[in-house]
């Protein structure tokens, strides 16, 4: 534990540096396109929008709202998606200056992380407006936002951490990780909602559809994004009718935390190890 | 030369082992031992070396390829740790970095400078402060605000010459650069070298241009298959390490 502290210190030491590369993913990402960080929206609208059409016109079933309501959990989805597979490949895209310069090894697959947390932010705010357009009221419950959004930060920066100290010793990983996340987008309820979570007889209320529900989103990223779209869309635009569970929430929140501190945890174990494998 | 004999650098029976290179599973199973660090297999890329550089000297490290003379100053910027022995560094320690590392292409001179001057450890405030000399010393002035990808390679190294050395670092390491550039530029960097160790600041040069470790360094350590095989005055263990390659090659050719 008191090398974790001192990694921590040495790393608020560093800040400016974190703050710099974050800075450079964000100029270099869109440099040269003309719209810009529009593409962190436009790529999650066009997602949602194929969604919409293939569920209204193809398999035709109506569901209201359902844009807004896979809008909702695509961006928190796509921040879980970049942050990890972006991380991945970090420490070897870096393996130059890792060979030459002491800096904490962390700040690397750190400052993918936060700049795609900046573009959820960035596309949270163009989401805002999609919702006014559609006419979709938001509730007060968006102030528990930046709650989640921490929580799901810590989430992310653990598994990347992980993911990209492994990728050093076995490029394996990258692969892996990348079918990983193509598995865990289906046990979230991204294209379908958290009603069809129920036991048989279809009742949500049933105590048994209530378990079912609670061991499905003991999956940390479908509680989220279940939460997610608690908060950010009204009563109105809910496909589930059951609410947010609080304590179920401070459990996926708990699970954040201790992934957040096995991957730090996992990733100084072997950092000073990078310079020589790569 | 500076009168004081306060150590900038400090090397003691320092080891340093590499794991030999396995293709195939080892790594994986590397990845998830529990006996981290105990490794049989292994390398030794120095063996029980020891040696201080007191503050304001400029010391060049010699030695043929894969002697181990970039181990040491890996360990020297900590970016390897020793496997035994101890080293210590007063002061803050920076490498001149090389071509492309610590630069991105579609940023501009001066977001590069903050870029690289980040990576060394300078603060944003410190980087601002030293801007101006920076750019200065680099003569880019011109071409500053333009994404370096349309810069030439020399303008390039300028560009993180002027920032190693703006920066005043205490001890700078200098990993076989100043062979690139044109002469004019190369003329500059060893006046600013001149002027970095008259300001009692500390060299450590390795270099396979035994030339320039004339011009550098008044003393030089040999290193050779990560030992030192001797410490002393750059004429003597320069022409000690001329006759010792002489004799390898007659060797190779018989």
């Amino acid at each position: 534990m008191p090398t974790m502290l001192t990694d921590l210190r040495e790393l608020y030491r560093y800040r400016d540096l974190l703050r710099v590369l974050v800075e450079r993913d964000l100029k270099v990402r869109y440099k040269r396109s003309a719209l810009g960080f529009l593409w962190s929206f436009i790529n999650p609208l066009m997602q949602a929008l194929v969604l919409t059409l293939v569920f209204k016109f193809v398999l035709k079933i109506q569901i209201p709202n359902y844009s807004a309501w896979v809008l909702a959990a695509i961006l928190p989805w796509t921040f879980f998606q970049n942050s990890v597979l972006d991380a991945a490949q970090s420490i070897l895209n870096h393996f130059t200056l890792l060979k030459k310069v002491y800096f904490p090894r962390e700040i690397v697959p750190l400052s993918t992380v936060i700049s795609n947390l900046i573009h959820l932010g960035l596309s949270f705010f163009v989401f805002l407006i999609y919702a006014w357009i559609i006419r979709i009221h938001i509730g007060p419950m968006i102030l528990l936002l930046p709650i989640l959004v921490l929580f799901h930060f810590l989430l992310n920066a653990g598994i990347a951490l992980a993911v990209s100290a492994m990728n050093v010793y076995y490029e394996d990983v990258k692969f892996i990780v990348q079918v990983f996340v193509q598995l865990l987008f289906y046990v979230c309820p991204i294209i379908y909602p958290t009603s069809r979570i129920v036991a048989e007889g279809g009742d949500p209320f049933s105590p048994m559809s209530l378990l079912f529900l609670k061991l499905y989103l003991l999956n940390p990223m479908a509680s989220l994004i279940f939460a997610y779209q608690k908060i950010l869309l009204s009563r109105a635009a809910q496909l589930d009718p059951r609410p947010l569970d609080f304590g179920l929430l401070c459990i996926t929140f708990l699970q954040c935390l201790l992934i957040a501190a096995w991957g730090y945890w996992f990733f100084n174990k072997r950092k000073w190890e990078f310079a020589e494998r790569l | 030369m500076t009168s004081t004999s306060e150590t900038a650098i400090e090397v003691t029976d320092l080891w340093k082992a590499f794991p030999r290179y396995k293709p195939g599973i080892g790594s994986l199973k590397a990845l998830f031992s529990f006996r981290y660090g105990q490794r049989p297999d292994r390398v030794w890329g120095l063996r029980d070396l020891s040696f201080t550089v007191s503050r304001g000297e400029s010391v060049a490290v010699i030695g043929r390829n894969g002697s181990g003379k970039s181990t040491l100053l890996g360990i020297l910027a900590r970016v390897y740790l020793p496997t035994r022995g101890r080293v210590c560094v007063k002061g803050r320690i920076a490498p001149l970095l090389e071509l492309g590392a610590g630069f991105h292409p579609e940023l501009t001179g001066r977001e590069n400078i903050v870029l690289n001057g980040a990576i060394l450890g300078l603060s944003r405030k410190e980087i601002d402060a030293h801007m101006d000399d920076i750019i200065r010393f680099s003569e880019l002035e011109e071409f500053i605000d333009t994404p370096i990808k349309t810069y030439s390679v020399g303008m390039q190294m300028r560009l993180g010459f002027a920032v190693a050395v703006q920066t005043k670092p205490d001890v700078l390491l200098v990993d076989e650069v100043l062979a690139v550039g044109d002469e004019a530029f190369q003329h500059k960097c060893y006046r600013q070298i001149e002027r970095f160790q008259k300001e009692g600041r500390t060299i450590l040069f390795v270099s396979h241009d035994l030339e320039s470790v004339r011009r550098v360094a008044p003393r030089t350590i040999w290193i050779h298959r990560g030992v030192v095989q001797a410490d002393g005055p750059t004429e003597e263990v320069v022409s000690a390490y001329h006759e010792q390659s002489l004799r390898d090659e007659e060797e190779a050719t018989e």
